[in-house]
């Protein structure tokens, strides 16, 4: 092991660590240690979680391209797919712990759970894209789990042939699964008519489209890191930049179809939305489409892609794009108040009626109808802890499993 | 039998009696109100938003037919008591907070921290406590407690504790105006069918398809 491997190891290993403690620390004390109240009652751990799962279909775009459409020169960064799929897909079911109230009550979800409710269907396709995304990566192992690792592997007589079929086998399921979690979780929001802002049909096939965009994204930029940028991949960095232009172009298509069409109507809500992403957040809003477009062409440059500063800086500038993209879920959800009325007799006024926030903030009325959320410093230290979990998780099977090609490792 | 309620918006004097019945009686923590009153197009209580006319719109859970909220609850905490009523059960809501997104009308409150915490934030004298001073069970499941699990979702109960000892919702018993009523909606006959029927009542937010159960009188206009 490297020292910088050994020193990223303790690095993301203690940020963990410190994110369990604050978590223990926030269930002593209670979600008032968030900045969330009843009118805004979602913020930064749930839009971690549609960050996280995001992240998670690099395994997909690996294993469907390899196996579905026969693209035989990414197989080398196969494992690589897989394994950041199942540190990305676990980190997104760690997220949502820290928003549960009373998350030692979770076995009731095994007790009583009602099986209309998103929440349910996602927790469901979540492990089991986790359970297949681990059963593909040690299918792929199993022809190098040799030496010490030998006791772990399956015993068959042709371990290559038997993984080869195999991986063949699971890849159309993983592929199943794959989308069902971009689609459920993209269904939790967008089956509520509540909320104007999340009730669209285009917010599951956007999910897909930006996951495809940065799962492949966190690929390129995991296989930039392990590999290099040298000649040997730059042909299967080639494609996988490809499929992240593409991807983030039909997100940008997906999102600019629905703004056109809320927008177009105007009615009262959808003015409000609107004062929402160009007023509030006009320059998170800007971010959030300039920087995947910007951080997706970047890496279809050559130039960039052949030099790993470059190619990083370009492949976090997306990653960080799409997560101000999940941040921005939630404001002008819950800025808009789903509850308004014309006054009887006032034909013309839009009324919202306040919401009691639940909360005493000094300086602030008990009853909100807007409210401007950042997230407390216990809210950023979870999610940076959980992040620096999927982190470590994948250095971790790096230094220990079979998982890159064998000439460098 | 299908529970439901009429609010009288004519008989409605906007003194928010209800309110504090319903805080005091329901242990409500600082912060946290069930039931409002408001002054629709108002940004103050008791200001007529344009001359001549002024109204008041009591709010609370609508207790609807079609609630999701109890279609988004994972574990079925929030559930529909046989009589229609939308309870939650104290006991196995997770916390997830996913019902309050759901909800339309804004009336599901979390529990940020133990109560007795919230107490001392918000200045109240120490050991004090109101409210129905019992837990309530009902079919086994808590649906009331006067001091609430931290980390739990709470709302309206059509006061459960009251009414299954016969007695009405401490609202219905603290207007002074006697706005409010409740009865049954499966009844063509009922007092309340009735005044649905000739009074041209109106729902919240209809177009939402919630099928909310309680129903609101129009006003007349008032002079001023
Ligand atoms: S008003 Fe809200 S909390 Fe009450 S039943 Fe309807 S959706 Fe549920
Ligand atoms: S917060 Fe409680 S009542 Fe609401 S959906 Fe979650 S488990 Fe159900």
């Amino acid at each position: 092991m490297s020292a910088t491997m050994k020193n990223a190891l303790r690095i993301s290993g203690a940020l963990f660590l410190i994110a369990i403690v604050a978590w223990l620390y926030q269930l002593k004390e209670g979600l008032v240690l968030t900045n969330l109240q009843n009118s805004y009652s979602w913020g930064l751990y749930i839009s971690g979680l549609a960050f996280f799962v995001g992240n998670a279909a690099g395994g997909l775009v690996l294993s469907s391209s390899i196996y579905l459409f026969g693209v035989k020169k990414l197989k080398p960064l196969a494992k690589l797919g897989a394994l950041t799929a199942f540190a990305n897909v676990t980190a997104a079911m760690l997220i949502v712990l820290p928003d549960i109230g009373k998350p030692i009550r979770l076995y009731n979800m095994l007790l009583h759970p009602n099986f209309m409710s998103p929440l349910v269907w996602d927790v469901i396709v979540l492990n089991l894209y986790a359970a297949v995304s681990a059963l593909y990566l040690y299918i792929l192992m199993l022809p190098d789990l040799t030496g010490p690792l030998a006791r772990f592997a399956v015993k068959v007589a042709d371990p290559a042939g038997f993984s080869e079929t195999w991986a063949r086998r699971i890849a159309p399921v993983a592929l199943l699964f794959a989308i069902g979690i971009h689609v459920i979780t993209a269904w939790i929001f967008s089956t509520q008519g509540a909320r104007d802002w999340w009730f669209s049909p285009a917010m599951a096939p956007d999910f897909v489209s930006v996951a495809i965009g940065v799962g492949t994204a966190v690929v390129l930029l995991a296989a930039a890191l392990a590999y290099g940028t040298g000649e040997k991949y730059q042909d299967a960095y080639q494609t996988l930049a490809l499929i992240v232009f593409m991807a983030v172009c039909v997100h940008l298509f997906l999102m600019m179809n629905d703004l056109v069409i809320h927008a177009w109507f105007g009615d009262a809500e959808t003015h409000r939305i609107m004062e929402i992403a160009w007023g509030d957040f006009a320059w998170a809003h800007i971010f959030e489409v300039v920087a995947p477009l910007a951080g997706a062409w970047l890496l279809l440059q050559e130039r960039v892609r052949r030099s790993l500063p470059r190619l990083a800086a370009s492949a976090g500038l997306l990653i960080v794009g799409v997560f101000v993209h999940r941040f921005l879920i939630m404001p002008a959800a819950y800025n808009n108040i789903p509850m308004t009325m014309t006054p009887l007799g006032l034909p013309g006024v839009h009324w919202s009626l306040p919401i009691a926030s639940g909360r005493f903030f000094p300086g602030l009325s008990t009853f909100l109808d807007s409210y401007a959320y950042a997230p407390s410093f216990i809210e950023v230290v979870i999610l940076l802890g959980i992040m620096a979990y999927a982190v470590f998780l994948v250095l971790l099977a790096i230094a220990k499993l079979p998982i890159l090609a064998k000439e460098v490792s | 039998m299908k529970m439901g309620m009429v609010i009288d918006l004519e008989k409605c004097i906007g003194c928010r009696s209800c309110m504090v019945a319903c805080k005091q009686h329901n242990a409500q923590p600082p912060g946290t109100w069930w039931n409002r009153v408001f002054t629709p197009g108002s940004h103050h209580h008791l200001t007529p938003p344009a001359k001549g006319i002024e109204f008041f719109l009591p709010v609370h859970c609508q207790h609807c037919e079609n609630a999701p909220c109890a279609k988004v609850c994972p574990v079925g905490a929030t559930y529909h008591a046989p009589d229609g009523a939308v309870l939650i059960d104290f006991e196995r809501c997770i916390g997830c907070r996913y019902c309050m997104s759901a909800c339309p009308y804004g009336v599901r409150q979390f529990n940020w921290e133990a109560p007795e915490k919230a107490h001392q934030r918000a200045g109240y004298q120490e050991h004090y406590r109101f409210g129905y001073p019992e837990d309530h069970r009902k079919e086994g499941r808590l649906v009331y407690a006067p001091l609430r699990p931290k980390g739990v979702v709470e709302k309206c109960t059509f006061c459960a504790q009251y009414r299954d000892k016969g007695e009405l919702p401490a609202c219905v018993r603290g207007c002074p105006g006697k706005a409010r009523m409740i009865g049954d909606l499966d009844d063509p006959d009922s007092e309340i069918r009735k005044l649905i029927r000739e009074r041209n009542a109106f729902q919240l937010l209809p177009e939402k398809g919630t099928k909310p159960t309680v129903y609101y009188l129009p006003p007349k206009a008032k002079e001023i």
